[in-house]
């Protein structure tokens, strides 16, 4: 199948559920085993060096996310960013792993930050045949900003859509 | 918590290695917490259905542990400006993750450090990974 056209696509707002907060900054944390005060103690976080309690980098992506009901609030682009996903599943592309994540974190996030972010995809592979069955590959980057529009962040993210099933 | 020297860091430094088991508590726990409600995190059948054995752990959470992992070694002062990751093997129920990173260069100026990160499991290599901290300059504190 040809995804071509779906190269430099750009799609969103993808507007936050939850402003950044101190109870999914902590449940995150306890789940990780992330153990630095800064994200959880306005002290700690200033000799650190941050203006306040900051979320930990590594939580932009799920600021994100769409949550249990695959929805956006309002104000977001309508459907998932990765629009080729209807074409891929009617395919019989039905199995999806993330196989690439890269990210870089340009701000701090504090605390009632409000992010968004607004996709292109980048590159489009496949089909190629893999372990878990023949497989196309979709990169998508996207742009992450907060309330006042400052660049935040950047995660380029490659999925992998295949044919469960195996290499047969 | 200390943070480690720029000064102090030799390339080729090896990070101690960390090892995590991982359960079926851990892959949807951390699932959640990522808010990452993809069926193949938490329901075994459709995980069966995709072509896996069972749930396994996701990306997010994959790179939260790598991150989490350079950051205790470099200490609270130091900040993750990038991290790139490849996967590899998923990370399933009743396996562990043994993670080891090593210093790959050094700039004393900028006080950027990358760090290469593996992690393997028993099926292989689960995550490929590379982290750039920003670490204090001895000019910032003398």
């Amino acid at each position: 199948m040809n995804l071509e056209s779906y190269i430099g696509q750009k799609n969103g707002p993808y507007l936050s559920w939850d402003s950044v907060n101190l109870p999914m900054i902590r449940q995150w944390c306890e789940v990780m085993g992330e153990k630095n005060p800064a994200y959880q103690e306005e002290q700690a976080a200033r000799e650190a060096g941050y203006e306040a309690i900051t979320a930990p980098p590594l939580m932009m992506q799920v600021w994100g996310m769409a949550g249990y009901l695959g929805a956006r609030p309002e104000g977001s682009a309508t459907g998932p960013s990765f629009t080729m996903i209807a074409e891929l599943e009617q395919a019989g592309y039905t199995g999806v792993v993330a196989v690439n994540c890269e990210q870089e974190y340009l701000l701090p996030l504090y605390l009632g930050d409000r992010i968004h972010y607004e996709t292109e995809c980048q590159s489009v592979a496949g089909p190629k045949q893999t372990a878990l069955g023949e497989a196309m590959f979709v990169t998508e980057l996207s742009k992450y900003y907060n309330q006042r529009k400052e660049q935040v962040g950047t995660l380029l993210f490659r999925l992998m859509f295949y044919r469960p099933g195996g290499s047969a | 918590m200390n943070t480690v020297a720029l000064t102090a860091l030799r390339v080729g430094q090896d990070l101690p290695v960390e090892v995590i088991a991982i359960s079926t508590r851990m892959v949807v726990g951390t699932a959640i917490a990522t808010r990452d409600f993809q069926d193949v995190h938490h329901d075994s059948k459709a995980a069966c259905d995709a072509g896996v054995p069972d749930v396994f752990m996701n990306i997010l959470t994959t790179n939260a542990l790598v991150g989490r992992y350079v950051t205790d070694w470099a200490g609270p002062h130091a900040r993750i400006c990038k991290i790139d990751v490849k996967l590899g093997a998923p990370n399933f129920p009743g396996d562990s993750m043994t993670l080891a990173g090593s210093v790959q260069s050094i700039d004393t100026d900028s006080g950027r450090v990358v760090v290469a990160v593996v992690g393997n499991n028993q099926l292989g290599s689960h995550v490929i990974g590379s982290v750039t901290l920003v670490l204090p300059t001895p000019a910032a504190h003398p």
